[in-house]
């Protein structure tokens, strides 16, 4: 009998849908291991398990009986804890609160027993004795920790809940080998004792050093279970992949030649900053360049670093042959270099102000403008986001106004007006629509024929096999395959991604 | 329907608000104290207004800008210009370019000063210039200790009370110009646009390569040069000048620009809807004083009107969501 089933369970958010068809079965004593690509569905499966998220349809069973799990008291009171990918400590207060924050213990009803808290604490600090490193206690504030530390902290509080169920949302992203394979130890110790465990994780070297079995989910669905011992890392990624394996070249248009007689538009040499290091690569005219990998593996630090958006790095840029280092994005954009951000929320959208504001300001500092004269700017902005197909009713209404995918068009038809030499696209299509996607991506193929380089960082995998050139593979922070031509394929990425850094 | 709806949305706009407020309390004061709503009394108060409007314009473009934006020196600033206009002109109309010249720059200096140390030294602005306001009243009483308090020339008091055009003195002229150019500012210039990028999304505002820090200290300065004019402007309505008489600006010219619909956390509005604001505020300080309410009794009014502004705003903004 498992200790825990779902079946059917289903998710959307509006028309997206995030999660269609996810089963799981967890049995005690065991380490479940749940794997898929990025945006696949394991996040939206195990928030459902721990209550954040409501389903739309299906069933979960605990200890065969039908439950519903109303939010994360619920969770815990049904005995399901969960280590949550995105920290969720008190910054403020010490590391022995933080391991009883959910659960803190009471004298007399109101006060916290200092003492119960005190001694909770050492228990499960002493489980990872020897390998919490300098300044690590139980009466360190939270905030004076390192990022590793404080992922020791989250897995404490997660084992301190001593519940039945334990899910593990990647709880090793920070961790070193020696702290890995204690977390490890502790696992081992907790499936012999009876207790069922979800781990999440991205590293293939782990997934089979303590996985039990392993459960695969692709496209919002679950695709299959299976015990390590009858499986190999390739077996694991071509259950990912799926039947449309040999995809190489796309369905769609054939990528932008690649114009190498007209030289390299970006050149990036030996540059390491914050979250990659040594990168080198050179993009020429005309060339859709993609970045793939996991999330969050550098892809997007390097393009804001490129366009000056973080501290400067260490390294080369030419840009046009010339050397470039840009400190703002400011002087990047004056050097004709331009950047999309998919969280066009925080850095494109000018919210509440007209369409207009929104397509104009990098012309305004391109063409060193002091009047904003509407007729002009009117002239210039209306080309621009036509080119995207942009949906509005006139130009003065504020860009809230519009559905997401037509915001972005906006955002991006500001780099349309005066053409830019390079175009960064950092995850651009995140959160649009797929006709605004085509949209975008036809255009960013128009811009390629007409001679501008481009990078693009995409989290959807078919985005990337169907539009880049070539295919950089970062992992770590470091690129770690490239891939051209006939290469291009989902598997050679997914197991690039997913080898051990 | 549909024109309900519409009439609807036009009667909620802080403009229209505010004129509708400004009729009802002109009504409201005249049946008060009959002669309130003269075309006398009513060019006495718009004269008053445009003061306070001057102030208000400079905290306006401070407020648009965002990030908790706000010029609480304001206040400090009008007494220092209007002391040291006092004393270059000292009651003689040749003084008048050299005063406004230094009382602009003080201004701009001040001003400067606000704006390094919200953008270079991350001060909150709350905390900066509440700094500033500080170390003005510190310097304007070493001043009054050393010189004599001055005197406004001829010629700058009828500017203030005298008719120039069309029976209306300069000042409500020079307001009107001022409302002009502060429109013309945000809606026709990049500066402008890019005033209401940063209050509205810094962020973004920076990834679009807005100079945001650049842009920030350019709205203190003009805070300061704005509240430096308003000191001049009050010189010649009082006659000579003495110390604080500022003070009494800062809490009203921010509730003028609320009142006008640019919220607090900035990004949107504009300077029309504050002109009316200051109006309003004028009309309900005069009806406070004829119904005898004392100085004590109008600042607990006009922190109240502030309070019940923001209430109000913040439930609109709720309710929206």
């Amino acid at each position: 009998m498992p200790k825990l089933k779902l079946s059917g369970v289903s998710k959307a958010y509006g028309a997206t849908v995030a999660l269609k068809r996810g089963d799981l079965e967890i049995d005690g004593g065991e380490v479940h291991v749940l794997i898929g690509s990025n945006g696949s569905g394991k996040s939206t499966l195990c928030k459902i398990v721990a209550g954040s998220v409501r389903p739309d349809a299906g069933e979960i069973l605990l200890d065969d009986q039908p439950v519903t799990v109303s939010g994360p008291q619920a969770a815990r009171a049904l005995g399901i804890g969960i280590f949550y990918q995105e920290l969720s400590l008190a910054a403020h207060r010490t590391v022995a609160e933080n391991i009883s924050l959910p659960d803190l213990p009471m004298k007399a009803g109101i006060f916290v027993d200092r003492e119960a808290l005190a001694s909770r604490a050492a228990r499960y600090i002493a489980l990872f004795d020897g390998v919490t490193g300098d300044g690590f206690s139980a009466d360190a504030t939270v905030e004076t920790l390192r990022a590793d530390q404080r992922q020791l902290v989250e897995i404490m509080k997660a084992l301190a809940a001593e519940t039945p169920v334990l899910i593990f949302d990647e709880p090793t992203s920070a961790l070193d080998r020696a702290q890995v394979d204690r977390f490890f130890d502790i696992l081992r110790d907790l499936k012999a004792k009876g207790r069922s465990i979800v781990f999440i994780s991205h590293r293939m070297d782990e997934i089979f050093a303590i996985g039990d079995r392993v459960t695969v989910i692709r496209d919002g669905e679950t695709v299959g279970t299976r015990r390590i011992a009858d499986i190999d890392p390739a077996g694991v990624v071509r259950l990912m992949v799926g039947e449309q394996d040999e995809l190489a070249p796309p369905a769609s248009a054939p990528p932008a030649a690649n114009h190498t007689g007209a030289g390299s538009v970006l050149g990036v040499k030996d540059l390491s900053g914050r979250g990659f290091a040594n990168m080198n690569f050179e993009v020429a005219r005309g060339e859709i360049l993609g970045f793939g990998g996991l999330h969050g593996q550098g892809q997007s630090s390097v393009l804001r670093a490129i366009f000056g958006a973080t501290p400067p790095a260490q390294g080369a840029i030419t840009l046009n042959g010339k050397p470039f280092a840009a400190s703002s994005p400011r002087e990047a954009i004056r050097n004709g270099c331009a950047y999309v951000s998919g969280d066009r929320t925080r850095d494109g959208v000018v919210h509440g102000r007209p369409i207009l504001e929104n397509v104009t300001p990098i012309h305004y500092l391109r063409d060193r403008l002091f009047l904003a004269r509407p007729s002009a700017l009117r002239d210039k902005a209306l080309p621009a986001l036509q080119a995207l197909h942009t949906k509005f009713a006139t130009l003065s209404h504020p860009i809230n106004s519009l559905s997401g995918g037509n915001q972005q068009k906006v955002v991006i038809a500001r780099w349309l007006i005066d053409r830019p030499d390079v175009l960064l696209l950092d995850d651009p299509t995140k959160g649009i629509d797929l006709s605004a996607k085509a949209d975008l991506f036809a255009l960013v193929r128009k811009l390629a024929e007409e001679g501008v380089g481009i990078v693009l960082y995409s989290s959807e995998d078919a985005e990337l096999l169907n539009n880049a050139d070539r295919i950089l593979v970062f992992n770590g922070g470091q690129v770690t395959r490239e891939l051209t031509g006939t290469e291009r394929t989902r598997y050679n990425l997914y197991q690039a991604a997913y080898e051990a850094a | 329907m549909m024109n309900a709806t519409l009439l609807m949305e036009f009667a909620r706009k802080p403009l229209v608000i505010a004129l509708l407020l400004i009729v009802a309390l002109l009504v409201l004061g005249e049946a008060l104290s009959p002669g309130f709503a003269s075309a006398q009394q009513i060019l006495r108060l718009l004269i008053v207004a445009a003061l306070l409007g001057i102030v208000a314009a400079g905290q306006n473009l401070v407020i648009l800008g965002g990030r908790e934006g706000i010029d609480l020196s304001v206040g400090g600033v009008v007494s220092l210009s209007a002391i040291i206009a006092g004393n270059l002109m000292n009651g003689m109309d040749s003084g008048i370019p050299l005063a406004v010249l230094g009382c602009v720059a003080a201004g701009a200096l001040f001003g400067l000063f606000n704006g390094l140390g919200v953008t270079l030294l991350r001060i909150p602005p709350l905390v900066m210039t509440l700094g500033m306001l500080g170390v003005l009243q510190g310097l304007l009483v070493v001043i009054r200790q050393g010189i004599p308090s001055g005197r406004a020339a001829p010629a700058l008091s009828n500017f203030v009370s005298q008719p120039f055009l069309f029976g209306l003195p300069g000042i409500i002229w020079l307001w009107i110009v001022i409302g002009v150019v502060m429109a013309w500012l945000l809606g026709r210039t990049v500066f402008g646009h890019r005033i209401y990028a940063i209050g509205s999304n810094e962020q973004a505002a920076f990834m679009a390569g807005v100079p945001v820090k650049l842009v920030r200290i350019a709205l203190f300065v003009l805070s300061g040069v704005f509240a430096a004019i308003a000191g001049i402007c009050l010189l010649g309505y009082s006659g000579s000048s003495f110390a604080n008489v500022g003070e009494q600006y800062m809490l009203p010219s921010i509730i003028a620009v609320v009142f006008g619909g640019t919220p607090l956390s900035g990004g949107k509005g504009g300077y029309t809807g504050t002109m009316a604001g200051a109006v309003l505020l004028v009309i309900l300080q005069s009806i406070l004083t004829t119904v005898n309410i004392d100085e004590s009794g109008r600042q607990m009014v006009f922190g109240a009107t502030l309070l019940v502004l923001m209430l109000f705003y913040g439930r609109g903004r709720a309710m929206r969501a």
